[in-house]
């Protein structure tokens, strides 16, 4: 009988019903009638009407892929916060510091050297070839190779800091790129070289803002910026140097008996101590950073200085290496057998020598700064070592890419974090208030009523300078959390509340109290699961908040402090012109990012709050 | 009306109070000792009982050594100070801040003014473009018009302020060139009169324009939803069957009524860009106002003015939130608040 009943009141709803939703959803389409009338439970409903908004599952598809990549990327990207690196700063996007020109590999390499962030290379012919990135200031590009070195038939080329420097087949040396301390210029006696004192130089070198060269009867010039080193030769060595090795701020040679001196009047660093076992019987030098390599007449190779990165950790040799070449960190050297070892820091790779250059023969190598080079017998070019930074380097030199993936776990964390904290308190004080009204009430809506009316970000400054003085970076993050967690939990506790007052009364609460359920439990396990769907939209739109307050404390440097990257502490310098205009790579990924997961997380809150309006069905 | 009026001051001076004890005693957290910097660079100079039992007589001289309650009490000139007279806060004596060597009084007057006329400016601004925007809207729901305004209000909306802010240097400053950077005057510059006003505009104008925007979003949204939860009402249905004009269905019926939700939330709005908004504008644009003196104050620990400066927002926003409730009578003749 009652069944039929329902049926028959069902019959009647169904007309209206199928054509309101044909109307609505499937204009041309029939549909099965008992498919509307089946019962669906509410968070279906929601489900439904959520996803029929086509906008906001688009804002929740991009917010997973966004926070998916952000969690899972650090496990791939480390991010070593000490990490910086002078050489490496404000580097433009992009994988092109080993794109050498493939002109160079078809005329055949004389000479390659690596710098800091770019390589010359010298062709057979005699033509000089930049590459990387070749920009030292915004208007100096070593690119732009002056005309009388591409005129000249070049034979040698090295590469500094933020100069280079070409020699050519008749003995004329040119530099070029900033010239502000020194850097371009020559000796007198280097000046004069073509025309009078007929000189043959046969090596020059340059490094960090200086350079050297090399005469065949053994004379040294040195030439630069004298801030970081003192470019006076001892006049005992001159004449008898066999070759020359700069380091960052020193330079070492090698003498005609064997020996390994410095040649400075002053010994200030590391490397000028030279050891026992290199006073005789060295047949090669070469420099890295803080250190320099000798290569002994047996084949072995003697490292020091300053080794901070494993560089004097010289790995056994399978045969006795012939030529040695330094990097930034790390050494590389050529083996009789043509195997080449490399060792030292293997940060970008510059230690892992690929297989096809492992198996061709090599006949010479090139390394530099954190780039190999090593040509075979047939004049092909191999290369490893860092290829550059997908989204460049920020002004301390520190990979913006790892930044931005690492900021994001930690600026989601905290948001998310903070956001629990934040409905807990509210979840709690408002379902007492709410539950018990009265005196309870008063008190706590006092309480969240002097909260909300102190000033916020103020408010979070003042706390996270007072307590974060006498903490670690990593509790200071806690703290952040639990002060954003705090201060905002008035807002979802007034809604507790008023849901509160208005499920109070209703049925089943009244049973629970009859059937002598504990308050407690009433409040937290029979009413509060009902109002969280309602709760859901604020919780949305607080994580969203929280991410942007903890960001702003950042940007003003009052919350997660440097060097752990947040995406809001990775924006702090950027509000300088130079940054914005000629560094455009330190803000525009990160605040793309950043803005479009606040976007989405907008858009899925007001799509949720559609999703739950009542009205939306049209019931 | 009296009589709430006086309840609510009332209220308002106790949470003041509340409020200012709280951050008393955090800012009483901070390992400081003004005794122990007077008294450390004669720490040499004389003997250790001798150095200690001086630097115990300064602390007792400043009053370092009472209770928290009693230091509060001092601060707030409850109480007679150490040197027998009223001298808190209630008597006007903000404090001495030590980085700028001057009483706190002297030196928030510029940095006021000058946050004052960033405000007002962006308020009056912003109010003048979102209400007949968020009207708009409402009128025209989800005309392909209002679909765009509230697209663009999103991305408004969910932005960080200080992104905007870079973004608007990017743009106008950078690229455009027709605003400066940051500053408030042009450096050097001796300009009176009108040219000084004119070239204090210039400076102002993209910073107004970043808080216009900011603002822009979120407010048209309000103004939207109120007035759309208003048209859908019984009475403006009954307005338009009158035959009034839609004008006069709109403005008179229907705006009115949604100015009370409106209202709130504008002073909400004007209290959170008061306090942060203005933060991150002065920081980003270098300029001379109360957050960034706020902000110099917490990084030089320059804490008697941090907290003069604190305690000025908290008056700030509790006055805020009263003007709000005070407010609603205006608006609305109905609200009666002092049932």
């Amino acid at each position: 009988m009652s069944k039929e009943k329902n049926t028959n009141a069902s019959k009647k709803k169904e007309f209206f019903l199928w054509r309101w939703i044909r109307r609505a959803f499937f204009p041309n389409k029939e549909l099965d009638i008992y498919t509307e009338e089946q019962l669906q439970s509410p968070f279906r409903v929601v489900l439904k009407n959520y996803f029929s908004q086509p906008i906001a599952v688009v804002a929740l598809i991009l917010f997973i892929i966004i926070a998916l990549f952000v969690f899972i990327a650090p496990s791939f990207v480390t991010l070593d916060l000490g990490e910086q690196d002078s050489t490496l700063t404000s580097l433009a996007p992009g994988y092109d510091m080993m794109k050498y020109p493939k002109e160079l590999e078809e005329n055949g390499v004389v000479d390659i050297s690596v710098g800091p962030n770019y390589s010359i290379g010298v062709d057979t012919l005699g033509k000089v070839y930049v590459w990387g990135k070749s920009k030292v200031t915004k208007i100096i590009d070593l690119k732009d190779v002056p005309e009388e070195v591409q005129a000249a038939h070049v034979v040698r080329v090295a590469a500094g800091s933020d100069h280079a420097v070409a020699l050519d087949e008749e003995g004329t040396i040119y530099c070029w790129g900033n010239k502000r301390l020194g850097q371009l210029d020559l000796p007198f006696e280097l000046q004069t070289n073509n025309k009078r004192h007929r000189m043959e130089i046969i090596d020059i070198q340059a490094s960090n803002q200086f350079s050297a060269a090399l005469t065949a009867d053994g004379q040294l010039f040195l030439w630069g910026n004298t801030n970081f080193v003192d470019l006076d030769v001892r006049t005992q060595v001159q004449k008898h140097v066999k070759q020359v090795a700069l380091t960052m701020n020193a330079f070492m040679v090698l003498l005609d008996d064997g020996s390994v001196v410095n040649p400075a009047y002053t010994s200030s660093s590391t490397v000028q101590k030279v050891p026992e076992a290199a006073q005789s019987g060295v047949i090669s030098i070469a420099g890295s950073t803080n250190s320099v390599a000798a290569l002994m007449e047996d084949g072995s190779v003697i490292v020091w200085g300053a080794t901070t990165k494993g560089e004097n950790l010289v790995p056994a040799f399978s045969a006795p290496a012939v030529e040695i070449e330094g990097g930034r960190y790390h050494y590389c050297a050529r083996l009789e057998n043509g195997e080449i070892v490399a060792w030292g820091s293997n940060r970008y790779n510059q230690c892992d020598v690929p297989e096809e250059a492992q198996n061709a023969h090599i006949v010479k190598i090139h390394s530099g700064s954190f780039q190999n080079y090593a040509v075979d017998e047939d004049g092909h070019l191999h290369n490893w070592g860092l290829k550059g930074f997908i989204l460049g380097t920020d002004t301390l030199g520190r990979d913006v890419f790892a930044r931005l993936v690492n900021g994001g776990k930690m600026t989601m964390t905290i948001g998310a974090v903070a956001v629990i904290i934040e409905t807990i308190i509210g979840v709690i004080l408002g379902g007492i208030a709410g539950y018990f009204g009265g005196v309870v009430d008063m008190v706590i809506m006092r309480l969240a009523e002097v909260i909300s009316s102190m000033p916020f970000i103020p408010f979070c400054m003042i706390l996270s300078a007072v307590l974060g003085t006498r903490v670690t970076i990593e509790q200071r993050m806690y703290i952040i959390m639990v002060i954003l967690g705090i201060l905002s939990w008035p807002g979802i506790c007034r809604l507790v509340r008023a849901q509160m007052f208005a499920q109070r009364e209703m049925e089943y609460v009244v049973a629970a109290k009859t059937l002598g359920v504990k308050e407690g439990k009433i409040i937290f396990s029979q009413i509060i699961p009902n109002v969280m769907s309602v709760c859901l939209v604020t919780i949305t739109l607080a994580f969203g908040t929280s991410m942007l307050t903890e960001s702003t404390l950042s940007y003003l440097g009052f919350g997660v402090p440097l060097p752990t990257p947040t995406w809001g502490n990775m924006l702090t310098g950027a509000n300088n012109s130079l940054i914005i205009q000629s560094y455009w790579w330190n803000w525009v990924f990160v605040g793309a990012i950043f803005g479009i997961t606040c976007i989405c997380i907008n858009l899925i809150g007001d799509g949720l709050r559609d999703a739950l309006d009542p009205k939306a069905n049209g019931r | 009306m009296k009589k709430y009026l006086l309840k609510r001051i009332l209220y308002l001076i106790i949470v003041f109070f509340v409020v200012s004890l709280m951050m008393y005693s955090i800012y009483n957290l901070i390992p400081s000792d003004p005794a122990l910097v007077q008294m450390e660079p004669l720490r040499k100079t004389l003997k250790p009982d001798e150095w200690t039992r001086q630097y115990l007589e300064l602390r007792s001289q400043l009053g370092l050594d009472q209770p928290l309650l009693i230091r509060y009490a001092r601060w707030m000139g409850f109480m007679r100070d150490v040197d027998g007279t009223f001298s808190g806060l209630l008597q006007g004596n903000f404090g001495y801040s030590v980085s700028y060597k001057r009483p706190v009084v002297d030196i928030i007057g510029t940095p006021m003014q000058n946050t004052i006329i960033l405000n007002f400016v962006s308020t009056i601004l912003t109010l003048a473009i979102t209400i007949p925007l968020g009207i708009y809207c409402a009128v025209h729901a989800r005309s392909a018009g209002d679909s765009a305004i509230q697209a663009a209000t999103v991305v408004g909306y969910s932005l960080p302020i200080f992104l905007i802010s870079i973004l608007f240097i990017y743009v106008f400053a950078v690229l455009l060139r027709w605003f400066p950077t940051g500053g408030a005057k042009t450096p050097g510059s001796t300009y009176t009169g009108t040219r000084e006003f004119l070239d204090r505009m210039y400076y102002l104008a993209l910073p107004v324009l970043v808080l216009v925007f900011a603002g822009l979003a979120g407010m048209t949204r309000t103004v939207r939803a109120a007035m759309m939860d208003t048209l859908s009402q019984d009475y403006i249905r009954t307005a338009r069957a009158k035959g009034l004009r839609e004008k006069v269905v709109i403005y008179s019926h229907a705006w009115r009524n949604a100015l009370l939700p409106v209202s709130t939330s504008i002073m909400g709005w004007m209290i959170s860009v008061f306090t942060g908004g203005s933060l991150v504008i002065e920081n980003t644009f270098s300029l001379n106002g109360t957050g960034r003196l706020y902000w110099s104050g917490l990084n030089t620990t320059d804490y008697e003015l941090v907290l003069a400066m604190q305690m000025f927002y908290t008056l700030v926003s509790l006055v805020g939130v009263l003007l709000t409730d005070l407010s609603y009578t205006l608006v609305d003749p109905r609200v009666r608040i002092d049932k």
